[in-house]
């Protein structure tokens, strides 16, 4: 019971801690501008990501290899290198984002100066990192991310067209603007196969020593946490679609994003939103922090680990404390979050595949996996998803500049 | 060691971890002895970025410039194990491994909770 219990808890801090500021950002958005038409591309994005992670947790609890480990083993050093300098860059500009929107929130709900809220923001994140252990981050975040769920009820609230609703889930294009279209389909499945989670989750993996039996646990963990949080992202598109589309409205800050829950809810609706999301960036940056030293330690080999104290991985902790600094000076240099998120996204769009062939041909290789390789459906899934990320890697700076930002 | 390695894909860019299981580098290289018509032989794992030079053209150079090229040269015969990591005999600083760890350690302790 106490087992069942602890899953639980878990997989409620993981729908928590599923939304980042790439979600919501591009979630609202494609709803402003195409209504519920893009809902299928979130359940194509969830799906990718339930398939990656999979992989990943099988991979580090057969092998005891984290990403980047498999990443400069598998497509060499040279190949290996330039994927992490990718990863770190898209890696910051991920962080800055969370961390701009950390402030930004604190500001909605304070009323305090922006810049002296960046640099409370970013000593608030310091201090948790170096002094609450990571279990209780993950619930602590997890929970208060949990108040995101207040744009489902404004969802509901505000009694979309369900027909168009359920319409949306069938894949189809119903607009003059094609490229726009194509615009936001990437970015939706940018933003919700961000690589930093695969980094992140498989090295929690190895850390926790996961092995064969934990398998199971690892399905669960991707399928359930992943597939719930998906729910969030059809909130925010419902919201977005329901309050904006036609009015001419581009929700192009964090403030009228959480306006979706406002309208319908009044103050209370904009306050639990507003806390949502500051707990749901501020999470979001904790996780950039630590992928962004992931990254670079297990690509140099020097001791890593969230579970470890700050001296314990003496390496490890600078990394994370300079990303910190780094991502505090780029906000303060005035940067609009949520445009930058735009660029992250589309960015890390790019460096998806770096990431993710690694991952299958690790999980393809019967001499790491044993019996554990990929089965069948994996295997489909793998490869299925490989090419969409191959094409939308190719398309996605294109689009950007073709559609100016989305801007049509 | 009587089981026969991959090199290229069993040991070459693997994590070495010490005899306490510390990740104290990877295998950025290995050094190869035996002249034309003797038997190749492995003779140390070298560890450091000063090895990246050599492997990446100019991007490696630049990332050995930045990370402050050290070179350290680990003998094969230290290797007590190979499984999915590379486990040496001896603990790291034996080798002179994991040494920027240690130096900066005592500074992060200055900060109080740093060992909580």
């Amino acid at each position: 019971m106490n087992k069942i219990f602890g899953v639980a808890l878990g997989i409620l801090a993981a729908i928590g801690g599923f939304v980042d500021i790439g979600d919501l950002v591009f979630n609202v958005a494609a709803g402003a501008t195409f209504g519920y038409q893009l809902l299928w591309v979130v359940v194509v994005g969830v799906v990718g990501i339930i398939t990656y992670s999979e992989m990943c947790g099988r991979v580090s609890a057969v092998s005891q290899k984290a990403v980047f480990d498999a990443v400069r083993e598998r497509v060499g050093f040279k190949a290996g290198l330039i994927t992490l300098i990718a990863a770190e860059i898209v890696n910051a500009m991920t962080l800055t984002a969370e961390v701009g929107g950390v402030a930004i929130c604190l500001q909605l709900l304070s009323g305090l100066p922006y810049r002296v809220l960046i640099v409370l923001a970013a000593i608030a994140l310091a201090i948790v990192v170096w002094v609450v252990n990571f279990d209780w981050i993950e619930r602590i975040f997890g929970y208060g991310g949990l108040c995101l769920l207040v744009f489902a009820v404004a969802a509901v609230k505000l009694h979309p067209d369900w027909g168009a609703v359920g319409h949306g889930f069938v894949p189809h294009v119903d607009t003059g603007n094609k490229l726009l279209y194509a615009y936001f389909a990437v970015g939706l499945l940018g933003a919700a196969m961000t690589p930093y989670e695969v980094y992140f989750y498989s090295s929690g993996a190895v850390e926790e020593g996961w092995t064969v039996k934990d398998l199971g646990l690892n399905r669960l963990n991707a399928i359930v946490g992943y597939g719930l949080g998906g729910i969030l992202s059809f909130a925010l598109m419902i919201v977005g679609g329901a309050l904006f589309l036609g009015k001419g409205i581009d929700p192009e800050t964090l403030g009228s994003i959480a306006m979706g829950a406002q309208v319908p809810l009044g103050e209370i609706g904009l306050i639990l939103a507003l806390v949502g999301i500051l707990f749901a960036v501020a999470g979001a940056s904790i996780d950039t922090l630590f992928s962004g030293a992931y990254d670079l330690a297990q690509f140099c080999g020097f001791e890593w680990g969230r579970h470890k104290s700050p001296a314990g991985a003496p390496r490890f902790t600078l990394t994370w404390i300079v990303l910190l600094i780094l991502a505090m000076l780029a906000v303060m240099t005035g940067v609009d979050a949520v445009k930058l998120t735009e660029f992250a996204v589309i960015f890390s769009v790019v460096a998806l595949p770096l990431t993710y062939l690694p991952i299958l041909l690790v999980a393809n290789d019967k001499a790491y996996m044993k019996e554990y390789a990929n089965g069948r459906l994996a295997n489909t899934l793998g490869i299925f998803y490989f090419v969409i990320i191959l094409i939308v890697a190719l398309t996605a700076i294109p689009l950007m500049i073709l559609t100016n930002l989305g801007q049509g | 060691m009587s089981e026969s390695i991959d090199l290229g894909l069993g040991i070459l860019d693997h994590q070495l971890l010490d005899k306490d299981g510390r990740r104290c580098g990877n295998v950025d290289d290995l050094a190869i002895e035996g002249g034309p018509g003797e038997p190749a032989e492995v003779v140390a794992i070298l560890v450091g970025p000063d090895v990246w030079r050599g492997r990446a053209g100019w991007i490696g150079r630049v990332a050995a410039w930045v990370a402050g090229g050290e070179r350290v040269r680990v003998p094969w015969s230290e290797v007590a194990e190979v499984t999915a990591h590379v486990r040496l005999k001896k603990t790291a600083p034996e080798y002179g491994l994991g040494r920027l760890d240690d130096r900066l350690r005592p500074y992060l302790e200055k900060i109080p909770g740093a060992n909580r």
